[in-house]
């Protein structure tokens, strides 16, 4: 159990920089998830916490001790792959024992505990397969297993579900947070799936170009997103952002949409930011905006109801039930409580007082 | 279609000359293995004895027997030496850095060497009097000050192995090298992670994953190495005795010092077919699907 720690690490190749400058403290038996689109130095940053990759300047601590010159083994870490990197010549089973192996794990017991690592991934009808004999997703729950089998300092699990079908994926997803919670062993976990990092994280660092954007809960990123990259990036279907401007605490943009936003102290270009799931559509006249239905799209547990507000288009989450025809008069409530706001030039939220 | 006959037209050349110098002659050598021809008696193939020829190499021939032993002793050990060296120096050769990519390149050049020119420099080198490599080793190690290392039939075999060694290890290693570049990083580093030590790592992940492309190393040069003519005739003359007289000298020396052409084709043959048999594995290897392992 250890406490991981980078401060300000940076790491560059040539003039590229993939990580800038990041400082991260990650409790003694914390989960934490980093979010980030395609590219944003999420593998890269793992990477240089297992020691595969040296950080062009800053220290990485585990435990309290400075581990920049420390091989990979002698961190005590178990990592899965997102490219897998498993041991093509060695079956199911010896790939998920060669980390007991390596311990001086034999026989009997090394079988026992493999085949428990194999059973919470469901592999145990696969231990005599080689990996080119396995599908994706199956490969990936060797890779996870390898992980699991035993009990290191830290996990480093790098996009350990992207390629499980839907029912697997939220079957190991609940049997990596129990897991976790048994064994309290600190563990750094790379997705861009939000679910996954909403569900699992004890606290969340959403990345973009190589550095953390808004470190917090998932309630927090969710309901007060730092600024308007994570707003726009997390929540699905994503926030609704309206162009527009501000003064004395009211919003207003073209075409007549405005609302009331309970920030006094800024005036300015700005873009007001409301949840589908926070935006009411109710019959014309009674709400406090006039829309027109835009398109309905049916998403099995909810409708996604498209209206046009104004020259907005604003997208409501409203229950599998409703239905209306494409054109027709509506009105919009906004959930005052859940308005976000942000300044257009420095892109930052704007807290109401 | 007009260019369906075309490309036989245009290939006709390429094909004639192969005829010409490559099956005729093989076809004649063939035909003369199974004759009685001695140069020193007429000048024109005598008559057929139909395989008597083979039946003495195999069963009746102190110096067949020898150079067949010759042959496979200067096989295994030149085989082993060039795949542990190449492998061995394509590992240290395998980061990235300005130093290393430079000595990658450097690294054809003594394969550009003609083998024949290899085999005299190493006759210079290991001369008794004023060989670098003799004074080397005598300063190293003072017993074998002045020592004739071609004087001895085993040195001088090993020094046959050496010099073969030196103009194929930087080749092979730059193949091993090509083996090695197209390994994915993944599982080295899985392993790693997993508390392989580096020595663990290769046993365990580079080694078995490098497999097929040290087969193919090790058969292609038993094949070349089967083939040793041209430093045998530079460096050891097949001497001292017979201790490095191969198959291939020994064919050379039936046809060209005791002129008995019949013998010579047919122990020529001998060599051939083990070669053949060995192209034809050799190929069967490398035609496998690829990423076998
Ligand atoms: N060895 C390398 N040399 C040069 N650039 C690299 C190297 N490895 C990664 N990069 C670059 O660094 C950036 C971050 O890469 P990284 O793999 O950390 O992204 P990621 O956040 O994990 O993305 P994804 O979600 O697609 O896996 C990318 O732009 C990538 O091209
Ligand atoms: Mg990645």
């Amino acid at each position: 159990m250890a406490e991981v720690s980078l401060r300000n690490v940076t790491k560059a190749w040539g003039s590229f920089t993939a990580v800038r400058d990041q400082s991260l403290e990650i409790r003694d038996g914390e989960f934490m998830v980093l979010l980030g689109p395609s590219g944003c130095g999420k593998t890269t940053t793992m990477r240089m916490i297992a020691g595969l990759e040296e950080p062009t300047a800053g220290d990485i601590l585990i435990g309290g001790q400075r581990v920049n010159d420390l091989p990979p083994r002698d961190r005590d870490i178990a990592m899965v792959f997102q490219s897998y990197g498993l041991y093509p010549h060695m079956t199911v089973e010896d790939n998920i024992g060669y980390p007991l192996k390596l311990r001086g794990i034999k026989g009997a017991e090394r079988a026992a505990q493999v085949r428990a690592a194999a059973a919470k991934v469901e592999l145990e009808a696969l231990l005599h397969r080689r990996p080119k004999e396995l599908s994706g997703g199956q490969r990936q729950r060797v890779a996870l297993a390898r992980a699991i089998v035993r009990r290191p300092t830290v996990f480093l699990m790098d996009e350990p579900l992207s390629n499980l079908d839907a029912k697997l994926r939220v079957s190991t997803r609940a049997e990596i947070k129990h897991l976790q919670h048994e064994l309290g062993v600190t563990t750094v976990y790379v997705t861009h799936d939000q679910i996954e990092a909403m569900t699992l994280a004890h606290r969340v660092a959403v990345m973009q170009g190589g550095e953390i954007r808004q470190l917090d809960t998932p309630e927090v990123i969710y309901d007060r997103p730092a600024d308007l990259f994570v707003a726009g990036f997390i929540g699905s279907p994503p926030m609704n952002l309206v162009q527009g401007q501000h003064a004395d605490g009211r919003f207003t943009a073209a075409g007549g949409f405005h609302a009331v936003t309970g920030v006094a102290r800024h005036s300015g270009p700005a873009v007001l930011g409301v949840r589908p799931e926070d935006v009411t559509v109710a019959p014309a006249g009674q709400g406090d905006l006039d829309a027109s239905i835009y398109a309905v799209e049916l998403t099995g547990d909810a409708v996604l109801v498209t209206v046009q507000a104004g020259d907005s288009r604003i997208i409501a989450k409203a229950d599998r039930a409703w239905r209306a025809e494409i054109g027709s008069s509506v009105a919009l409530r906004l959930d005052a409580s859940r308005l976000h706001l942000f300044d257009a030039a420095s892109t930052k939220r704007l807290q109401p007082e | 279609m007009q260019d369906r006959r075309l490309k036989y037209v245009l290939i006709l050349p390429a094909a004639l000359l192969v005829l010409g110098t490559t099956i005729w002659p093989l076809a004649v050598s063939l035909v003369t293995s199974f004759r009685d021809w001695r140069l020193t008696r007429s000048l024109t193939p005598g008559p057929f004895i139909g395989s008597e020829h083979y039946v003495t190499a195999l069963t009746d021939d102190p110096d067949f027997l020898n150079a067949l032993q010759v042959t496979a002793s200067f096989v295994a050990i030149d085989v082993t030496l060039t795949v542990v060296c190449a492998l061995g120096l394509a590992l240290l050769l395998r980061r990235a850095g300005v130093l290393h990519s430079l000595t990658r390149a450097v690294l054809i050049l003594p394969f550009a060497v003609s083998p024949a020119l290899v085999g005299i420099s190493f006759r210079f080198m290991f001369n008794a009097e004023m060989g670098v490599f003799t004074w080397l080793a005598g300063t190293l190690v003072p017993w074998l000050k002045g020592y004739v290392w071609l004087g001895d039939p085993v040195a001088s075999l090993l020094v046959l192995v050496f010099s073969d060694a030196w103009r194929w290890v930087p080749y092979m290693t730059l193949v091993v090298l090509g083996g090695l570049s197209a390994l994915p990083r993944e599982p080295e580093e899985a392993a790693r992670i997993d508390g392989a030590s580096e020595w663990q790592v290769l046993r365990d992940v580079t080694l078995p994953a490098l497999l097929p492309v040290l087969a193919v190393v090790a058969i292609l040069k038993t094949v070349f190495a089967l083939k040793m003519f041209d430093q045998v005739v530079t460096l050891t003359g097949g001497g001292p005795g017979q201790s490095t007289t191969t198959l291939a000298y020994l064919v050379y020396s039936i046809a060209f010092r005791w002129y008995d052409m019949g013998y010579a084709s047919a122990v020529a043959w001998i060599l051939t077919a083990m070669l053949v048999f060995l192209a034809v594995w050799y190929m069967k290897l490398i035609l496998r699907k690829p990423g076998g392992a």
